[in-house]
């Protein structure tokens, strides 16, 4: 191993008078190694604080919660005053953690050039709040080029994937064979749709049209408190009519709220949709910004879940809702590519197909369970086909909304 | 709470349940991407009433059943079957019982095994054994679907589990096969939406077709 050279924290220092051993001047003259570790560890240090103060903001969230409420003791004015006092700390701690990151370089690009550091180079914290921290093995100058070129690579395969996942229907351009098949999608729109969706540009346009398409789903909307308040008393284990009870619980808790009463949500306030299958499931759809019709997020969970992590980001306990959540943020994404305007009410319908979840089996296997050999995990089909959505309301409502469902496995075109 | 299947080995003509059997459907279990998470064990009473008058005896229920579930250790469940009975009740009345002299315990199973969980699926297999005994009188196998609490509504889906559950079965060539009595809950006064008395229910009917095909095995 190399000697030590000077350590690049303190310009200052000329190499003559530089020596080998360490001094006591802080981590000036530590070795690259240990300075890498250092920040690794302060960087740590520093999401442990953001979560804190995560914790914190959560907190008075909660007290302003429970402030609005009537009959109140000073409880609430308490809580406020501790978290304000801890977030204060946290936020000074995080300044001072701040203060020593930047001092030995890993927020700034400014030591990146310096080639006398072993070739390590700090931690660097990318704008989009990425760590890149280096490994040991790329000291040499030499390799610095190659590992460039290797994580360019690593970063194209991971892009890659992503979209994939995510936006399947961007690499249309590129296959010849289909571009005509999803052409006709983008056609159909126009041709059958003014009518219907331009009927359907109004949130309670579409819940009244989706309450009559079917009939068994309750939709339901919110403002952004108000879903919090509902997710939490939603009964988590079912007793005999939980599926009443769960109603009862809202509307009595809200009658105790003047003006907090959901039936008066004001359509430019709503940013919660809700559509609950009584025994299948309940879909969470965000819409953002609040009382606009551009769904942002999408999420899907157990009729008998309950709990502030139910909400259009979150993710249920159980794996065949997982499975569909994300499935569905495909199917969210492939609607807002489509048509931004019709997206909210595609996304709806096509939720609403899977109130067959249990009881249609797959169109490729013919069975309702199969054994998703990647995950080893039984699961029902939680495919349901969103391209070339049929917008066309006139035809009865078993076409309308029969979509066809597939395993994870059996899916035609899943990579 | 989620729904729940309880299943019982059913020996084909001539043979008997026996360890090795347990063992080959852990193994089995496991091979279909089961993980182990524990034991689990439920017990089963049967009481006869107390009385000085024989003749007062005849009177009441003879098949007056007691069980304790795995998942509800502060309950006791209650089930006179011919009378379509389920009561649910707290633990402490069995001391109840005992102080107050009422009910004697003439026949005590317990119900003991592993538990296996296999993605939303929660199964547990267990041996059925009288108490002071290690003679294995039965095996049983409880499955539960978790993301379902409508019996309707899961049907289909634990059709097709035990299907799989079956077929993985079928390649060890063990001599009976798992069977399903379905009760008829609305009888008991049960809903569509499930719950621990369903399960004892379940365990009282199981009882009661074991020793009923011990019965006709002696006759």
């Amino acid at each position: 191993m190399q000697q030590l050279q000077p350590s690049p924290l303190l310009p200052q220092q000329s190499p003559e008078t530089a020596t080998n051993q360490p001094d006591s001047a802080g981590g000036a003259a530590e070795a690259p190694p240990k300075q890498v570790a250092r920040a690794m560890e302060r960087l740590n240090q520093a999401a442990r604080v953001i979560a804190d103060i995560r914790l914190g903001a959560d907190r008075l969230l909660e007290a302003m919660f429970i402030a609005a409420q009537p009959h109140q003791s000073d409880k609430p004015l308490q809580i406020f005053f501790k978290e304000d006092a801890s977030i204060r700390q946290h936020l000074r701690d995080l300044r001072s953690i701040g203060k020593k990151l930047e001092e030995s370089g890993v927020l700034t690009e400014s030591l990146r050039s310096r080639s006398n550091s072993w070739g390590l180079h700090m931690p660097l914290v990318c704008p989009d709040g990425a760590v890149v921290a280096y490994a040991w093995k790329r000291q040499l100058a030499g390799q610095a080029g190659a590992s460039a070129v290797d994580r360019t690579r690593l970063a194209l395969k991971a892009f890659t994937d992503q979209k994939r996942r995510f936006f399947p229907h961007l690499d249309d351009g590129l296959k010849v064979e289909p571009a005509s098949k999803k052409l006709c999608a983008s056609k159909l729109l126009p041709e059958h749709g003014p009518d219907e969706l331009s009927e359907c540009k109004t949130l309670s346009d579409m819940q009244s049209r989706l309450e009559k398409l079917v009939p068994d789903m309750k939709v339901s909307t919110y403002g952004r408190l108000n879903w919090l308040e509902r997710a939490n008393s939603l009964p988590v284990s079912a007793s005999e009519d939980s599926t009443e009870a769960s109603k009862p619980i809202f509307q009595s808790s809200s009658k105790l709220r003047s003006g907090f009463q959901q039936t008066e949500v004001d359509d430019d306030k709503v940013a919660v949709i809700e559509l609950y299958f009584p025994s299948v499931f309940r879909a969470v759809v965000s819409v953002n910004p609040a009382g606009s019709v551009d769904p942002d997020a999408v999420a899907f969970f157990s009729p008998d879940e309950g709990g502030s992590y139910i909400h259009a980001r979150g993710f249920s306990v159980h794996h065949v809702f997982r499975r569909i959540t994300e499935h569905a943020s495909t199917a969210l994404q492939y609607f807002l590519g489509l048509d931004n305007e019709t997206a909210l009410y595609s996304l709806l319908q096509w939720i609403c197909s899977y109130e067959t979840l249990f009881s249609k089996p797959c169109s490729k296997c013919g069975k309702l369970l199969a054994m998703d050999k990647k995950s080893a995990l039984v699961l029902p089909p939680v495919h349901r086909v969103y391209r070339e959505l049929p917008t066309v309301v006139t035809k009865t409502r078993e076409q309308n909304l029969d979509m066809e469902a597939y395993h994870v496995g059996c899916f035609p075109d899943c990579s | 709470m989620p729904i729940k299947w309880v299943l019982h080995w059913q020996p084909n003509q001539g043979s008997t349940v026996s360890t090795q059997i347990l063992n080959e459907v852990t193994q089995c279990l496991e091979s279909i991407n089961g993980v182990r998470e524990g034991r689990w064990k439920a017990t089963l009473n049967y009481y006869k009433p107390i009385v000085r008058d024989q003749a007062a005896a005849y009177e009441l229920p003879r098949d007056f059943l007691g069980i304790s579930l795995a998942e509800q250790p502060s309950k006791y469940y209650f089930i006179i079957s011919t009378q379509r009975i389920i009561l649910e009740a707290d633990a402490s009345i069995q001391m109840i019982m005992e102080k107050l002299q009422s009910y004697k315990s003439r026949v005590t199973l317990y119900f003991e095994g592993s538990q296996y969980q296999l993605g939303d699926f929660r199964l547990r297999v267990g041996k059925v054994v009288p108490i002071n005994s290690e003679n294995l009188r039965g095996i049983v196998m409880e499955v539960e679907y978790l993301p379902l609490s409508s019996m309707e509504k899961a049907k289909q889906v634990m059709y097709e589990f035990l299907e799989i559950c079956q077929e993985a079965l079928s390649k060890r060539s063990l001599p009976g096969y798992f069977m399903h009595i379905a009760p008829n809950f609305g009888e008991f006064g049960l809903s569509d939406n499930y719950s621990p008395q369903h399960t004892a229910v379940q365990y009282a009917f199981i009882v009661a077709h074991l020793i009923a095909s011990v019965q006709a095995m002696r006759n």
